[in-house]
């Protein structure tokens, strides 16, 4: 049998035309492009970025941050553009560092793994917080951005996924959403697949993974997403938004770069409950063709009942999400914030 | 073993439940917040409510006012607190004056149950403690907006049979003068309104018909049909 088999292959091998030899030659030669690799490039030059900011820091300074709430009031001295909110937390209390997802500096916003710049008055926001909508959205955007590295590592290095956009975080819509194109042709991903997509989300939450944000000129971010077709065609609308006009701001989680404007919370760990929902074809008017993912999570502070999750919030998080299409805006609109609750 | 009188809460007959309720009412008038057995609570609770009510309604010049505080109050200087302090306080309430809390029974202990009577907007520390608020939770906003889906999708439906019960009404109405000119206005309405609802087979129709008057039969039917679909929906927009 084995011999027949070596002889069909010898007799083909010879019959092969010239040219078909030459395309085979010349479609092995052109490797594909990996998303495990355009990962390791981002990581690469993410890391040498977050180096040549560091180095640029050469003498320590002080700066005073007021904590206010539980459980004390007190002042802090810590360092500037190095300490973090974390930082101020891991000083006070072991609850504040594992339960807090998100700081308020002055009232504004804060990440909880972003330096502090200077003097300041610092809270710290939880799920359970009389009127938590801030961190809501902060969470909902982070589950969209872990979506993303679910979209990424799921596939095998066949299928070139290549993130797009999502939109403003709308909890009240019932799903986050990652807009992108997945290039898996006919593909319709079955609920076994797609539980198999949220398991990969649901176990970032045991890696405890911070979310360390860094802003980096257009041309790294540039480099950063010279893969991505869709990115490239955002940076610098994204850079004209900023203050300075020229920065982009990256997020990393682990292995996982994107570009989002945050806030995000402080770590993988306060994601309890992770579920990829669905899979919807949509149009978008500047970049073609793609596909809508949508998921549902919860923190883990807040617990539910399966039965609510499963036959209520899992269902509803299926249908298709209605928020903006993404499409390529012009810098000088601005982008509109859903109000979410 | 010898037969007792079971010891009651109060004694002397009508006379002294009156007097008792005349105490507890004018301790609440006093302290604001008082610790009776729930019953003689509840009880002295209207009574209060009442009297602040006509305190308010009619001023301390009113003769029939002014006797009944007279009547409740046993200390007299309450009279003036009534129409000076509680009176201003409660001018513009939209609600009760008065809260009752329920306290747990003590064991052991008589093993009647004990309550709480209070002046709403009195000095002492809450007796129930501030509910922290829930809305904003991210399971609730979920669950808020799948309610409101849910309400949204149920008021479609309901919006749909109602313009098809329209449709067949109408249509119903025309044939049904067409072949019998002779019937009431409600009677027709019945017929019709039966001929959408399956639910309702004929012989009930005919039943009610023959039990109560014809106006009785119609207005059930109708709200069978087509009035509960209004009450529905209007639910629904509030």
């Amino acid at each position: 049998m084995a011999t027949t088999i070596q002889n069909v292959q010898c007799l083909l091998r010879s019959s092969m035309s010239r040219r078909f030899q030459k395309f085979c030659s010349r479609a092995y030669s052109t490797r594909k492009l990996t998303n495990a690799e355009v990962r390791q490039k981002r990581i690469n030059l993410y890391d040498a970025e977050k180096e040549r900011q560091l180095a640029q820091l050469t003498r320590v300074e002080k700066i005073e941050v007021q904590h206010k709430g539980v459980p004390e009031e007190c002042t802090l001295i810590m360092n500037k553009d190095l300490s973090t909110p974390f930082n101020c937390a891991m000083h006070i209390h072991e609850l504040l560092m594992t339960r807090s997802a998100l700081a308020l500096v002055n009232g504004e916003p804060w990440d909880m793994h972003r330096p502090l710049e200077r003097d300041c008055e610092l809270q710290f926001l939880h799920f359970q917080d009389e009127d938590s909508r801030v961190l809501n959205n902060a969470f909902w955007r982070t589950c969209s951005f872990i979506l993303g590295h679910v979209l990424e590592t799921a596939f095998k290095d066949e299928y070139y996924v290549e993130l797009c956009s999502f939109p403003p975080p709308n909890v009240s819509s019932g799903s986050f959403v990652y807009d992108a194109a997945l290039n898996i042709g006919d593909w319709n991903l079955s609920q076994t697949e797609l539980n198999c997509l949220s398991r990969i989300g649901y176990r970032l939450s045991f890696a405890d993974l911070r979310f360390q944000r860094l802003q980096v000129p257009v041309s790294v971010a540039n480099q950063m997403f010279a893969d991505n077709r869709f990115k490239t065609q955002q940076i610098s609308a994204i850079a004209a938004k900023s203050k300075s006009g020229s920065e982009v701001t990256v997020y990393r989680a682990g292995d996982h770069i994107d570009l989002s404007s945050g806030p995000l919370i402080g770590s993988t760990a306060q994601i309890g409950r992770y579920s990829v929902c669905a899979v919807h074809d949509i149009e978008s008017p500047t970049f073609g063709k793609l596909q809508r993912v949508q998921g549902l999570a919860l923190p883990t502070q807040l617990a539910m009942h399966s039965w609510t999750y499963d036959s209520i919030l899992r269902p509803r998080a299926a249908k298709l999400n209605a928020g903006p299409l993404p499409e390529l805006r012009k810098p000088q609109h601005t982008q509109k914030e859903i109000p979410a609750h | 073993m010898r037969p007792r009188k079971i010891p009651t809460a109060n004694s002397g007959g009508q006379e002294g439940r009156l007097k008792r309720m005349r105490q507890i009412v004018t301790g609440l008038i006093r302290y604001e917040r008082v610790e009776p057995a729930f019953a003689q609570a509840d009880e002295a609770r209207q009574y209060a409510e009442r009297l602040i009510y006509l305190a308010i309604k009619n001023g301390d010049q009113h003769r029939e006012t002014m006797d009944m505080a007279d009547f409740w109050l046993l200390e007299k200087d309450l009279v003036h607190k009534l129409f000076k302090v509680l009176v201003p306080r409660y001018q513009n309430s939209r609600t009760c004056f008065t809260d009752l809390h329920k306290l747990a029974i003590q064991y052991p202990g008589s093993g009647f149950p004990r309550a709480v009577l209070e002046l709403r907007g009195n000095p002492w520390p809450p007796i129930v403690p501030k509910q922290r608020e829930t809305r904003y939770l991210l399971s609730n906003i979920l669950l808020a907006g799948a309610r409101k889906d849910y309400h949204n999708s149920k008021h479609k439906v309901i919006e749909r049979q109602q313009l098809l019960q329209e449709e067949i009404l109408v249509s119903g109405q025309e044939s049904g003068k067409k072949s019998q000119p002779l019937h009431s206005a409600s009677a027709s309405q019945s017929s019709s309104s039966s001929s959408v609802d399956s639910g309702m087979s004929d012989i009930d129709q005919d039943h009610m018909l023959e039990d109560g008057s014809s106006v009785d039969g119609s207005s059930f039917s109708d709200s069978n049909s087509s009035g509960s679909a209004e009450k529905n929906s209007s639910e629904f927009n509030r």
